[in-house]
């Protein structure tokens, strides 16, 4: 993993990383606290074809809240995003296929991106990280999920009639969920019905607004997955 | 495979058929095109080039690498002096179109004595082949299954361009020899491109089209049951089918009919085996104008005790009767190539072609601009109106996403402020079908409303068309789902067909 400083705001520095992946370099943002850090986090974005990059409201806002409350934080662009390698080599015809059917085999691809990811972040740091997926980046950090020992699991807005959520079981991880009531890939009640079908631990928070990109929202989310990791400091807030 | 070099004199590429021409022959790279232009050459070769550039070919580079060169001419009498050094043969597809005889002797004196100047322009430079763009109607009244073979007689024709086309034919048929080939190729009546409905001038259905947009447009101070009631005679017989092909289709066919080497006299009928009927037609244009009530007529021409609505839509002429007949088929060796169940003309490619038409206010504008025109928009011109109605329906095919096969959706863009406006686009497996402006009878699968800053941000590439949306800049409506896939579709677009030059302007959010 090499690294470049972007940015050191008060009380957290921002770097350029680069990932080595199976078959790509993946472009990386690590983000950490000045001070002494009590936890690692994962988050995987939303889809390439949707806005899914560093940049994107929910992960950028995540990234930094998290760091600055002492989590060492990274986020990354999948292949053929911003600066990152490789990304589907047809474009039209994988194209085609997403217009179909919403997903496409050559997402598998970013699956294994996001693998490549974790495994960075264990080299970074010893602890089992955390994992939060948005969008379709639950789906990515699902399909990750091994024996491995990972601290906790925070899906954001999971597209799950889209996508297949099964390796859930794997892990044991207490689980987040956090949606809207308002999301057009799933509706309050689907998301609802399926929660209920996940093995626990489990959590679910609907936030009242925000649709799936919680525009002006994202600050709910990141205090919401706060809460979740640092119970404790919620608790003695109250 | 290499082939061996060919020279090829062209003449008549500044029209309609004769531009689509140049382009499929240079798709071959081992032809080199000598096009025939009339005076003021420049001015001519400026307007070539504006054309080819609609069809993908960048004249100055193909003139920089000696693939086309220039020489001046008019037929019949201005030939004197023209370079046919090295010509290996000759596609005639320069012209006269009037139907009937003018002042000045057209259109014979182009037709006839043109083609006589050219084939012995021809002989004095020992050229031995000759390709002819004659006409499928060149058979006149003749009906049945028509061969594809000379009339050793005149047929009777119907106006005096049908005489001409068959008294060059019969001139280009005894030109051959035993060293010189004569090669006929016979298109029926051109219509818009198949890929995106271009064409450069309302003729033949185009002309019935724009009479029906005047009758609809008559007809829109009526009630809807008025509309649709609207008493029209039809001048026709329903089950008369109106022989039309795509002009670049056509073109193909000839490029390779004349790049296929031959010692053997030919006649090439290149013409459609499923035109549409006049009754097909009619509903086309009914469904497309929404209005109706017009009744097929025996009536003749010119038509007494005519009502307002036929006076306005035969103000463009008696528009049915010249090529619109019964009981006419021809042999075609070039049609056998058509997939089964493809049909050259179908309501799509009509209904797309017409959109075109009216886009570019019936070929007047804006394809007719200056060179800035093209991909380099200037800032000053740029409009929501021109990238919807223009610059899209123009660089969508030839972009990527016509290789996006399973994009069918009616999306509509309402772009807000004063410079604003509401298009309807109707893609269908990746092709942009027709792009209407609001009102329109086309259900939007989703809809972006963006201001007019923020579309001359992402035409420019200055802005990503996500940011805009995931930004809150910009608002979807409808089937929000489909509508983010969209995103990223038009993203690549404008990637690859950036309008470049477009002045900076404030995005208000
Ligand atoms: N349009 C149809 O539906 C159709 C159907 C069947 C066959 N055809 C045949 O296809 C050919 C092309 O038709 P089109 O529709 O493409 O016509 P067009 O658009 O009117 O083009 C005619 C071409 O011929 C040139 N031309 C006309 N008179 C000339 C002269 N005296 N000397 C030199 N050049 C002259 C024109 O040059 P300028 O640009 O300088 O005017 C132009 O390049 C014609 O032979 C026509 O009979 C047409």
């Amino acid at each position: 993993m090499l690294t470049e400083t972007l940015t050191t705001e008060e009380n957290v520095i921002e770097e350029r990383v680069r990932i080595l992946g199976r078959n790509r370099t993946l472009e990386g943002v690590l983000t950490y606290p000045t001070g002494r850090a009590t936890c690692s986090v994962l988050i995987a974005g939303p889809h390439p074809f949707l806005g899914g990059d560093i940049r994107n409201n929910v992960v950028a806002t995540l990234s930094k809240s998290l760091a600055s409350q002492g989590a060492v934080v990274l986020t990354f662009n999948y292949g053929g995003v911003g600066r990152s390698e490789g990304g589907p080599t047809d474009w039209p015809a994988v194209m085609s296929e997403f217009w179909k059917h919403g997903t496409f085999k050559e997402e598998q691809g970013w699956a294994e991106d996001t693998d490549s990811a974790i495994f960075a972040l264990r080299q970074w740091c010893a602890s089992p990280p955390v994992l939060v997926g948005y969008s379709f980046g639950c789906w990515t950090i699902v399909n990750c999920l091994r024996k491995e020992k990972f601290q906790s699991i925070v899906l954001i807005s999971p597209n799950h009639k889209q996508h297949m959520f099964t390796p859930l079981c794997i892990c044991s991880a207490p689980l987040l969920l956090i949606h809207s009531d308002n999301d057009f890939t799933c509706s309050e009640c689907e998301t609802k019905a399926w929660f209920d079908s996940v093995r626990e631990p489990k959590t679910r928070i609907q936030l009242p607004a925000g649709e799936h990109f919680f525009r002006g929202h994202e600050a709910e989310v990141a205090s919401t997955v706060a809460k979740f990791l640092w119970p404790q400091d919620a608790n003695s807030e109250a | 495979m290499n082939h061996k070099p060919i020279d090829i004199l062209l003449t008549g590429a500044s029209g309609f058929l004769g531009h689509y021409i140049l382009a499929e022959l240079l798709v071959h790279p081992h032809v080199r095109c000598r096009v025939l232009l009339r005076n003021p050459v420049a001015e001519n070769l400026a307007r070539l080039e504006r054309l080819l550039i609609d069809v993908g070919v960048n004249l100055p580079a193909m003139m920089a690498n000696k693939r086309v060169t220039v020489v001046q001419g008019e037929l019949p009498n201005s030939l004197g002096s023209l370079d046919v050094d090295g010509v290996d043969l000759i596609i005639h597809s320069a012209g006269n179109t009037a139907f009937n005889a003018t002042g000045s002797g057209e259109p014979s004196r182009t037709n006839v004595d043109g083609t006589r100047a050219m084939l012995s322009l021809a002989t004095n430079a020992g050229i031995r082949r000759f390709v002819y763009v004659s006409t499928a109607y060149v058979c006149g009244e003749q009906v049945g299954h028509l061969p594809e073979a000379f009339y050793p007689t005149m047929p009777p024709v119907r106006n005096n361009y049908e005489r001409s086309k068959w008294e060059a034919e019969a001139l280009v048929w005894n030109w051959s020899t035993s060293t010189r080939t004569a090669t006929i190729c016979r298109p029926s009546i051109l219509f818009g491109d198949s890929q995106t409905g271009r064409a450069t001038t309302a003729k033949g259905l185009h002309l019935v089209a724009k009479a029906t947009e005047i009758l609809a447009r008559a007809a829109n101070d009526g009630s809807e049951a008025h509309r649709h009631h609207i008493p029209l005679r039809i001048l026709g017989r329903s089950d008369a089918t109106c022989n039309v092909v795509p002009v670049d289709w056509a073109a193909r066919q000839i490029a390779t009919i004349t790049l296929t080497s031959t010692t053997e006299p030919s006649v090439h009928h290149i013409t459609n085996p499923d035109p549409p009927t006049h009754q097909e037609v009619k509903e086309w244009l009914e469904k497309y104008f929404d209005i109706a009530g017009g009744q097929f007529s025996d009536a003749s021409w010119p038509l007494r005790d005519s009502n307002h609505y036929e006076d306005l839509f035969y103000s463009l002429g008696n528009i049915c009767l010249d090529y619109f007949r019964n009981g006419l088929t021809f042999e075609s060796q070039c049609s056998a190539n058509i997939p089964a169940g493809k049909r050259l003309i179908d309501q799509e490619a009509f209904f797309q072609s017409i959109s075109y038409a009216q886009a570019t206010n019936w070929f007047r504008s804006p394809y007719k601009m200056n060179k800035a025109d093209d991909l380099e928009q200037r800032s000053d011109a740029f409009s929501s109106k021109w990238y919807f109605e223009s610059f899209l329906p123009r660089v969508v095919p030839r972009s990527a996403i016509t290789r996006v096969s399973e994009l069918t959706t009616i999306v509509r863009y309402t772009i807000t402020g004063p410079e604003g406006g509401s298009w309807i686009c109707r893609f269908d497996s990746g092709q942009l079908k027709e792009t209407q402006a609001a009102p329109s009878a086309l259900k939007p699968e989703f809809e972006f409303r963006l201001s007019h800053e923020d579309l001359v941000e992402i035409a420019a590439g200055r802005k990503p068309m996500q940011d805009i949306f995931l930004s809150g800049c910009a608002e979807i409506l409808g089937n929000v789902e489909q509508a983010m896939k969209m995103v990223p579709i038009i993203g690549a677009l404008l990637k690859e067909f950036p309008v470049t030059d477009v002045e900076n302007s404030a995005v208000k959010c």
